[in-house]
């Protein structure tokens, strides 16, 4: 009866190998196994993944500054120790809370990609809050700004969108990546790559880096609507190295089953910006895969 | 709409079927227990204060106030069920049973009117209070402050017992509180989804809880709720498979593979694929025909090459001459060679002697070579390499016979000349 039970209730030796759907429900029982509280913990402080993936010798996006006290940020002088391009993120904001981009620098004021001029007392107020924790969720009394010369994407990812930078999202199981997608920007997601403010998300072949198909919203195309350009074939520069860096995240942090979010700069090609311990299973749609079948498929024996 | 979910239906595979099967049959228990609680209730529309100073959970379902602790455990179990079966989310594992527990305190009907008017008021306040720019706790007393207005203006004007105790009130506030982060968070949208959802899972909540069952269990001894639950959550809480919201969510995978699956089966089928039924003519005929060609059974014979041609025969080839010395043919002076080197036009003299004097004849002198003029601009031609490499284009290649040396020579054609 309790192996009856078990069956139905997806438990079994089964488990894994019935259906090819990853669930809501499975994937939060993965991760209940494999990524360990501190590991999230420290997939969640941008500062703290970053030094761990650094350490694992995996190239990150490059760090101007690291902030973490108000001793620190009184000592920080924006105009002496700030680049000409550059982007203040907190260590543990989500979905991109209080992200500032600065894209050039005209003696002590930058601007925005928007035109928005930024003068140094702005920069410096705006990293204030970051500190304070005014972008951190209601948990952190404290955070700590992170600071990294604005990454400048590769030219033929470029080419593609009209503005904002296209990043790479790897689900990886262990050392096992299993699925990829790239999140191409839009004039209608003001430049964000995040799918739910219209993005696009194109599914792309593991073997060959190429894009099979592109979606936006559950509705399949074949070009981007803004430039028009055909995405169906197109080859991800520089696949190879995306797959191993995806491959060493996850060990690197501590997780097991993680989603790395890698960009292609211009100069120095795939870099991680971001490992994430609860990856989302939309994914699944956009690449019309199931994650469920590929976990099975590296021998895995989940139960 | 009917023929068609069961075309749909009969399509389907067993990883699509069990979770629905598995999701129905939770939603079935979920509805017949809610159903028994609503025809347990007695009167739906009765004001508190016609119970006399009961309570009104215990005037309309006889559920004694003390046990209304009991709602924690079950709503607990059901807030689970309706997250991992069905794919119900609501703000959180408490907020919706608090709710309920405030429905229960003030009446089936009375008690969302109650709390529907207040969380409005909260919702339509909390943008302008926003604005005020005042710390989480600030905003937070105001809310309270608002909602309590609301409350005894209700009370004013329904009932002089409409609200029970503190309890309603602080459920109304962090209601408010959790909607509008969820809104910042996700947009009006999701936000308003996840309100309607909690609200859904407190009725269901409310009404399982006086459903016989319950009651039964409640009865028969007041630890049996909490055990129940407890055991219950921790079968089914380990529920790995796909939600109902999934089937849907997901349901463009499966549909896309079959039709795919089924145009491959035709393309096997070849020319001879049966139009399904109902029919009449292949729309697909304008179509490019996207079929593969097969391939042809044998390599047709290839044509009987022609006879080779005869090779000709090889050209003798002629020895070589034996060598003489040239002779030297003096040109007469009208030549036109020789005007034309008189005439001063004549090719750069390199590599030749330039005679300025008669003293630069004599054996043992140093004569003048016409040296290369220094080219100034090449310096600033761009080269490769910063130490004076190559340059980037052929120009210094052929660098010193840019400029054509100073003709001064004398053309010495007599011995007189000399």
């Amino acid at each position: 009866m309790f192996k009856a039970l078990n069956r139905w209730l997806g438990l079994g030796e089964g488990g894994l190998i019935e259906g090819e759907i990853l669930g809501i429900n499975m994937r939060n029982a993965l991760i209940q196994r494999y990524n360990p509280r501190h590991a999230i913990e420290r997939a969640r402080d941008k500062v703290a993944a970053k030094r761990a993936l650094e350490a694992a010798g995996i190239s990150c996006t490059g760090t101007v500054a690291v902030l973490e006290d108000h001793q620190q940020v009184a000592d920080f002088k924006p105009s002496r120790d700030m680049p000409d391009a550059w982007a203040i993120k907190p260590a543990r904001g989500s979905q991109g809370d209080g992200i500032l981009l600065a894209v050039r620098r005209e003696g002590n004021t930058w601007y925005k990609g928007s035109g928005a001029a930024l003068p140094e007392d702005m920069v410096m107020h705006h990293i204030q809050k970051v500190v304070d924790g005014g972008f951190s969720g209601d948990s952190a009394a404290e955070d700590a700004a992170l600071i990294e010369p604005l990454i400048i994407a590769d030219p033929a990812l470029s080419r593609i969108v009209p503005e904002g930078l296209p990043d790479l999202r790897v689900i990886s199981l262990h050392h096992t990546p299993l699925m990829a997608m790239v999140r191409l920007p839009t004039i209608e997601s003001d430049g964000k790559a995040n799918l739910h403010q219209r993005a696009i998300g194109a599914g792309i072949d593991m073997e060959t880096g190429r894009i099979t198909r592109a979606v936006v919203k559950g509705v399949p195309i074949t070009r981007h609507p803004d430039t028009g350009v055909n995405l169906i074939g197109f080859e991800i520069p520089g696949w190879k190295r995306v797959l191993e860096l995806a491959s060493k995240c996850g060990p690197a942090v501590g997780l097991g089953y993680c989603g790395a979010d890698i960009v292609l700069d211009v100069n120095d090609g795939p870099l991680v910006i971001e490992v994430n311990a609860h990856p989302g299973i939309e994914i699944q749609n956009i690449c019309q895969a199931g994650l469920k079948s590929r976990i099975a498929a590296t021998g895995e024996d989940f139960r | 709409m009917i023929a068609r979910v069961g075309q749909i239906w009969a399509n389907a595979t067993p990883q699509v079927r069990r979770p629905f099967y598995i999701g129905l049959a939770v939603a079935a228990v979920l509805a017949v227990l809610v159903g028994l609680g609503v025809a347990n209730t007695e009167t739906f529309l009765a004001l508190p204060s016609s119970f006399e100073g009961v309570a009104a959970s215990q005037a309309i379902w006889g559920l004694k106030p003390s046990n209304l602790l009991m709602v924690l455990p079950l709503g607990a179990f059901l807030v689970v069920l309706a997250r991992s079966f069905i794919g119900l989310k609501a703000f959180g594992l408490f907020t919706p049973k608090l709710i309920a527990l405030a429905f229960l305190q003030i009446g089936p009907v009375m008690g969302p009117v109650v709390l529907c008017s207040s969380v409005l008021v909260g919702m339509i306040v909390t943008p302008t209070l926003l604005k005020l720019r005042m710390t989480r706790v600030g905003f937070l007393g105001v809310l309270i402050s608002l909602i309590v207005l609301v409350l005894v203006g209700l009370q004013m004007v329904l009932d002089t017992q409409l609200q029970v105790g503190a309890f309603p009130v602080i459920v109304c506030a962090l209601c408010v509180e959790r909607w509008w982060k969820q809104w910042g968070k996700d947009g009006a949208k999701p936000a308003a989804r996840m309100a309607l959802n909690t609200f859904v899972l407190a009725l269901m909540i409310e009404f399982v809880m006086v459903s016989d069952f319950a009651m039964a269990l409640i009865e028969w001894s007041p630890l049996l709720m909490p055990a129940t639950t407890a055991v219950a959550i921790a079968i089914l809480g380990r529920y790995r498979g796909l939600r109902l919201s999934e089937i849907s969510r997901f349901a463009p995978i499966w549909l896309e593979r079959r039709r795919r699956a089924r145009a491959a089966a035709a393309e096997a089928a070849g020319e001879a694929v049966a139009l399904p039924e109902g029919v009449s003519e292949d729309r697909r005929k304008g179509l490019p025909d996207t079929r593969r060609v097969p391939e042809p059974e044998a390599m047709p014979e290839p044509p009987p090459q022609p006879p080779p041609e005869p090779v000709p025969e090889p050209v003798p080839v002629p020895a070589l001459a034996a060598y003489r010395t040239p002779r030297l043919t003096p040109l007469h002076r009208s030549h036109g060679m020789v005007l034309a080197a008189l005439a001063g036009r004549a090719p750069p003299l390199r590599g030749m002697w330039v005679i300025g004097s008669p003293d630069e004849l004599r054996p043992g002198t140093r004569r003048r070579v016409p040296q290369p003029l220094p080219d100034r601009g090449a310096r600033s031609r761009p080269r490769l390499v910063a130490s004076g490499g190559r340059a980037v284009d052929g120009r210094a290649a052929d660098g010193p016979a840019q400029r054509p040396p100073v003709h001064n020579a004398w053309v010495i054609r007599k011995v007189e000349d000399v």
